[in-house]
């Protein structure tokens, strides 16, 4: 059997691994998806304080510390059953959109867009940043940076730092925003909705208007038909910080629609043996394997699976590109995984749209931001959607608020059967009779990054990226092939 | 080269809660500790000159922490396996393997990322000015807020190496 290893090796984290087998025709025979094991998460929180959740767990990860934040907040408020005052909610949903703005951009310019934007045969070393600002210019490129600056500096204004933000509580949020402050977000918050605007226009400058862009994105190799998770509020619509989870099947009918403290009911977790990583599924469809289709529990939950699950966006921007987006793809629910980067952005028109909203309210701008919680601590569950996907935090303590329990689903571990599915899906398309080359691996490594997969939830690293190598191996174990963007040879001969 | 300038900055990088990763965060501790200990109440303090401060972020938003500082020593966990945990490395950015211009799985790396920051007209330290001190880990993967004992065998010699570098 003839062995290729995707190996995305940091100097950290791990190896997050994928593996492809191929039979003695050189076609794809399995795959396998691995990441590394993070241990202990559970004892390490047990015996804490609960209050003291959100800022542990927000630095359980260095891509969305914010997203842990506010799912622990919320886990916290329902541990203390307490209400948070609307200011104060308004004020967690600002900073939340902020966060959201921030993330989605980055994704877009600088993992997935250069895929499209720098095309997915371009050699690996132009398929990245820089790659994106030679195509689209400089200013474009400023803009990105001008981006992330402006929203970080809201985060830091109402989370305290720009970086790790602490400011949501038990209860509520630690400190108010000014007046002057909040007509400064407005500002930023336009600024976001122009920039929103601008990149959709240009996915659709560059990417659907050409073809071969749309049909990659819509061929079989990187479509696959599953159930779709997302939260929405009472109105179906998509919502990142509260409501409802709602799961559509493939033929986008509701499957269900749960309340957080439910979630136990409707979504079990799955060990395989050659996995850490558990693999979440719908309990009431079952457990099929690794396989799509109505029959099969495996579900999505992306910023796709949002808008699959939701009958639409609350802003009117982000609906009309909503609209087209379905109307180009042939209507709902979309199952191409590829198109998870419309979706995106325009997720990223929506948050832009809802923070002005926010922004836009004196309330915003309250003092009362906070309801102390007195009622006797026991359990509690706080779901948000994180942008890789719905993140969920159960908590239960002793009547002192003691932590005696903690489970977390994370976004990238809803979707490590998907992952795992489209992989296999796209290295079937694209790998027959052994024929394999860089510009091949990429297009089954597309198929990975669609999910923006956040591997350890703890990434750091310092070269600050997830690099692939690839090993492929004939029937005899020899390295036939050997094609690496991220290898440590000159660190391990330096220090070897 | 030494911050003369006021424009040095220290961060000690990794996740304080597991384990081996946070050395970095210990270092930069003991470094904003040993900058206390020098300042004798005439002219600017070592703080104003060295700007010390911990991160737990990569890509992008690292290099975004290094604008407006003429020179900058991160400090970082590193897991070659090929030495013995606590082993301390002096690296330059060039030393990072796959640093420049490659793919990512996630945002991009460090030096693609100032070298973006830079075409932009942002203010951070040429390459050559950024020095990297990295500890061989051997345990990054276990929630704690401890690193091994092996591992802390490295901190005193990292936190000596960084004061050297900053010498204000």
């Amino acid at each position: 059997m003839t062995r290729i290893s995707i190996d995305p090796i940091t100097r950290l984290e791990g190896h997050g691994k994928i593996e492809i087998f191929l039979d003695a025709q050189g076609n794809v025979e399995n795959c396998y998806f691995q990441v590394p094991e993070l241990r202990g998460f559970e004892v390490f929180c047990i015996g804490r304080p609960v209050e003291e959740m959100p800022f542990l767990t927000s630095r359980i990860c260095g891509v969305c510390p914010e997203a842990h934040l506010m799912a622990a907040a919320k886990a916290c408020d329902a541990v203390y059953k307490v209400e948070v005052p609307p200011a104060g909610k308004k004020l967690r949903e600002l900073l939340y959109m902020a966060f959201y703005v921030t993330d989605h951009t980055t994704h877009f310019y600088a993992l997935g867009g250069p895929d499209f934007v720098v095309g997915p045969d371009a050699p690996a070393a132009e398929r990245n940043i820089l790659g994106v600002i030679a195509k689209v210019g400089l200013e474009t490129g400023g803009q990105v940076i001008d981006t992330r600056k402006r929203n970080h500096h809201v985060i830091e204004m109402i989370g305290g730092r720009p970086v790790h933000p602490v400011a949501a509580i038990p209860g509520g949020m630690s400190h108010p925003i000014t007046e002057e402050q909040r007509q400064e977000i407005i500002a930023i918050a336009r600024k976001n909705v122009e920039f929103g605007q601008f990149t959709i226009s240009l996915f659709h400058d560059i990417v659907l208007k050409n073809t071969g862009y749309v049909d990659l994105i819509t061929s079989a190799g990187y479509t696959q038909k599953t159930y779709y998770m997302g939260l929405v509020d009472g109105n179906n619509h998509v919502n990142f910080y509260d409501g409802k989870v709602r799961v559509v099947g493939p033929d986008g009918a509701e499957h269900c629609k749960y309340a957080p403290n439910d979630y136990r009911e409707y979504v079990a977790e799955r060990v395989e043996p050659w996995s850490y990583l558990k693999f979440p599924y719908l309990k009431k469809v079952g457990w099929k394997g690794f396989v799509d289709g109505k029959d099969s529990g495996v579900y999505c939950a992306t910023p796709l699976s949002r808008l699959n699950a939701a009958d639409g966006l609350a802003t009117p921007l982000a609906q009309a590109e909503y609209e087209r987006m379905y109307e180009t793809l042939g209507g709902k629910p979309v199952h191409h995984t590829l198109a998870t980067h419309w979706a995106r952005i325009i997720e990223l028109l929506y948050a832009a749209e809802h923070m002005l909203e926010l922004a836009e309210d004196p309330e915003v701008a309250s003092p009362d931001i906070r309801a102390i919680p007195k009622a006797t601590p026991s359990e509690g569950v706080g779901i948000v959607e994180a942008p890789r996907g719905t993140l969920t935090h159960h908590y239960i303590t002793d009547e002192k608020g003691i932590l005696q329990k903690a489970n977390l689903i994370v976004g990238t571990t809803n979707n490590n059967a998907p992952i795992y599915i489209s992989i296999r899906k796209a290295a079937e398309a694209l790998i027959q009779n052994g024929q394999v080359n860089d510009g091949i691996l990429n297009k089954v490594e597309m198929a990975f990054r669609a999910y923006d997969p956040c591997l350890s939830c703890a990434t750091h690293t310092l070269p600050g990226q997830m690099p692939l190598e690839l090993v492929v191996r004939d029937q005899s174990g020899e390295v036939i092939h050997h094609a690496s963007q991220y290898v440590a040879p000159e660190l391990l001969a330096q220090f070897g | 080269m030494a911050g003369q300038s006021g424009g040095t900055v220290v961060i000690g990088l990794g996740n304080p809660i597991l384990s081996d990763d946070g050395i970095g965060w210990q270092v930069a501790a003991q470094v904003r500790q040993a900058l206390d200990g020098q300042w004798h109440g005439d002219g600017p303090s070592a703080h104003d000159l060295v700007h010390v401060t911990e991160a737990c972020v990569g890509g992008l938003s690292l290099a975004e922490m290094l604008v407006g500082y003429e020179y900058a020593v991160i400090v970082d966990a590193i897991m070659t396996g090929n030495a013995l945990p606590g082993t301390v490395y002096h690296l330059k950015l060039g030393d990072l393997p796959g640093t420049l211009n490659m793919a990512s799985a996630h945002d991009t790396n460090l030096a693609t990322a100032l070298r973006a920051l830079r075409r932009y007209g942002a203010r951070v330290p040429a390459d050559e000015d950024i020095d990297i001190i990295a500890v061989e880990a051997q345990d990054v993967w276990t929630f704690r807020e401890e690193c091994t004992p092996e591992v802390q065998t490295g901190l005193a010699g990292a936190v000596e190496l960084v004061l050297r570098l900053v010498r204000v």
